[in-house]
């Protein structure tokens, strides 16, 4: 049932529907017409209340009349870049790789104000068809550039039966409270094995939400990870559907957040068929006053029997105002089944400190240490040496950089 | 008179107002191998706690000189480099920290607060196969996070072959023999043995005397309820063997 009354809508929700109405899509501006931007009382986005967080959004982007150089240079990596909304020219490709172009709204439609706002305002979207294992690794960035703008992308990519590749997408941009919405739309074929890394390396200013949609055929295997540390405010749906027997995904995150930061990532995986597994484990890192969230919904169908899947959240507080949040939910329909959550949340382990102190190695140096050891689940599987390199620099950046 | 290694002055320590340490005096001179004996409870580990600075533990009266100095102003990290180990009763695990890097990091941390350079990779793991091989520590156990997975003996294997690394000039052990069977205790004795330079001195914390037939102290000190009540040379040991700690239980030193 819908509210007879309007709600009050705020100056974000204004431009919003203006943007969507102009794009024609008056569905969508009809929705937040009605409901207004998600507030607390809507169980997905309850830490995350957009309505009170987002307070602007600045007008759609235009294009980019130049794009700078990634945020992140992974050496030896195939690198094609999108600048506001814009997909740019690339390099040649390399073998097997198809890249191509179609129309934006690649995400499934589901009842999430991100997801129909990134198919209402994608005009087109990047394509990449894995036709065979591609050993150089793929960086997607996607920057926005110029004043404060709102940008909506898209990428979709087809991973054949039995390829092997590991892409990274990078979103970054100038110093503005840019609000940029990104997709990516991500089937693995049989047997696929598929890496995939997006980090939010944004300023402060802007506002990072993405949503990462995922469909395992028999046998594939997905590892994600979800890096958050740019942006003042991010959040990035994770929407695997486990839809081929033997699949399995480790689904990872990590929140790192600072002094004013609010990061949210949500994860909805869908276990449609007998004998698939996943395995989520996300960490958080939090310091000065800020908020750190995960959460964690695994949703088992009726016939999907022999489901394997256990969520955990791990948090990290180096500072008492730091706020993390972990909400695990299991849906199950189906019985026979192995699923659990938990989650964990505390400070530095101060007997771990001291055995590192009384070898001699100063405070800061054995804070670090045991920081990245906390981390080391969630980058160690990265297997791509320069990549794991390079994704080390970022945190130990995050780590030696501030408050 | 040379500056002895350590001087512990009337040492009293509390940790959640509990006072556990109730007056401990010591001296050892350099080179020497001193050994503290008492019953579980008596404050042995906190002793040993105290002198490498363990936050939890609040000193209330006393003075800890290392080589003439005091040290109870300094960081643990300070005392380290000023010479001082502390061979864990229980090493820490931890999980993500891989031991070479570990290894690396407290070496060189050492090497830059003494004002020296730092050590160069393959110098760095030569050392490390050198002290590893004294000590059967395998380049296997090398590659896991520090302690992880290791087995008791292993731990306390580990924690010498630091030791061999670091070079203190006190190393405090505490209750290293504990966990181990006699082809370990017979490893780990031989690794500190050969530590023994005339000028390193120990300071060897056990439960039982079996370990100070490997590692044959000069002076045997019974500790008791947070201070020490009695010292003797090595037959002392064995006088506590045969008759237990009752009889030195109330005694003042
Ligand atoms: N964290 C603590 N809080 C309170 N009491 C403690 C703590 N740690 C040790 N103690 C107490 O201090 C006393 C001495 O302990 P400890 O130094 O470990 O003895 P030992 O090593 O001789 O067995 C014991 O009674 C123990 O219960
Ligand atoms: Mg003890």
């Amino acid at each position: 049932m819908r509210a007879n009354f309007p709600v009050r809508l705020g100056p974000a929700e204004e431009s919003l529907i203006a943007q969507l109405k102009a794009a024609g899509a008056t569905q969508a501006a009809e929705r937040i017409t009605v409901a207004g931007l998600p507030t607390r009382r809507v169980e997905s986005y309850h830490y995350t209340d957009l309505k009170t967080l987002l307070r602007s959004i600045p007008p759609l982007a235009t294009a980019a009349n130049e794009a700078s150089a990634p945020a992140l240079r992974i050496p030896g990596a195939y690198t094609l870049m999108i600048a506001n909304g814009v997909i740019q020219n690339a390099s040649t490709a390399p073998a097997g790789v198809i890249v191509g172009k179609a129309d934006g709204g690649v995400l499934t439609t589901r009842d999430d104000v991100m997801v129909h706002v990134n198919n209402a305002l994608a005009n087109s979207a990047l394509t990449l068809t894995l036709e065979n294992t591609v050993d150089p690794v793929i960086q997607v960035e996607r920057r926005v550039e110029g004043e404060a703008a709102h940008v909506a992308d898209a990428l979709k990519i087809f991973v054949a039966d039995n390829a092997t590749t590991t892409i990274i997408e990078t979103f970054s941009g100038s110093d503005a409270a840019h609000v940029g919405n990104h997709a990516t739309y991500l089937a693995l074929g049989k047997n696929a094995v598929v890496t995939h890394i997006t980090v939010d390396l944004s300023a402060r200013a802007a506002t990072h939400f993405a949503t990462n949609e995922y469909h395992l055929a028999d046998g594939a295997k997905l590892r994600t990870l979800v890096i958050h540390l740019g942006a003042g405010l991010s959040r990035t749906n994770v929407f695997p559907t486990m839809g081929g027997a033997d699949a399995h995904a480790d689904i990872t995150g990590l929140n790192l957040v600072s002094d004013g930061q609010h990061a949210d990532i949500t994860m909805e995986t869908h276990h449609a068929v007998p004998h698939t597994s996943s395995q989520p484990l996300f960490k958080s890192i939090s310091r000065g006053r800020s908020k750190a969230i995960v959460q964690g919904k695994l949703v088992v169908a009726r016939d999907a029997q022999k489901t394997d899947a256990k969520f955990m959240h791990q948090g990290l507080m180096l500072s008492d105002e730091a706020e993390i949040l972990s909400k695990p939910e299991l849906e199950i329909y189906a019985d026979d089944v192995v699923c659990g959550h938990g989650s964990t949340c505390g400070k530095l382990d101060e007997d771990s400190l001291f055995y590192l102190l009384s070898r001699g190695i100063p405070k800061a140096e054995a804070e670090t240490m045991l920081v990245r050891g906390f981390i080391a689940e969630l980058l160690d599987p990265v297997e791509d040496s320069e990549l794991n390199e390079a994704l080390q620099g970022i945190v130990d950046g995050w780590l030696l950089g501030g408050k | 008179m040379t500056t002895p290694v350590l001087e512990i002055r009337n040492l009293h320590a509390r940790i959640e107002e509990r006072e556990i340490l109730k007056g401990v005096n010591l001296i050892i001179p350099p080179g020497q191998v001193h050994a503290i004996m008492g019953r579980n409870g008596s404050g042995k580990s906190t002793l040993s706690y105290v002198l490498a600075g363990k936050e939890d533990y609040e000193v209330t009266e006393g003075e800890i000189l290392l080589n003439g100095e005091n040290i109870l102003e300094m960081e643990p990290d300070e005392r380290a480099a000023a010479g001082l180990f502390l061979a864990f009763q229980y090493p820490i695990e931890i999980p993500g920290v891989a031991t070479m890097t570990f290894l690396k990091a407290a070496i060189n941390a050492q090497r830059k607060a003494r004002g020296e350079d730092e050590l160069k990779t393959p110098d760095f793991m030569r050392m490390v196969k050198e002290a590893g091989a004294q000590l059967n520590v395998d380049s296997e156990m090398l590659k896991r996070p520090l302690n992880v997975g290791f087995s008791g003996g292993e731990k306390k294997r580990a924690e010498i072959m630091q030791m061999a690394l670091l070079k203190p000039s006190l190393a405090v052990l505490d209750e290293t023999d504990s966990g181990l069977d006699i082809d370990a205790l017979q490893v780990v004795s031989k690794g500190v043995n050969a530590l023994r330079d005339g000028q390193r001195s120990m300071l060897v914390i056990t439960h039982y005397q079996r370990l100070l037939n490997h590692i044959v102290p000069d002076v045997v000190h019974v500790f008791s309820d947070g201070r020490i009540v009695e010292s003797g040379d090595k037959d002392l040991a064995l006088q506590l063997e045969a008759k237990g700690y009752a009889d030195f239980d109330g005694q003042a030193a």
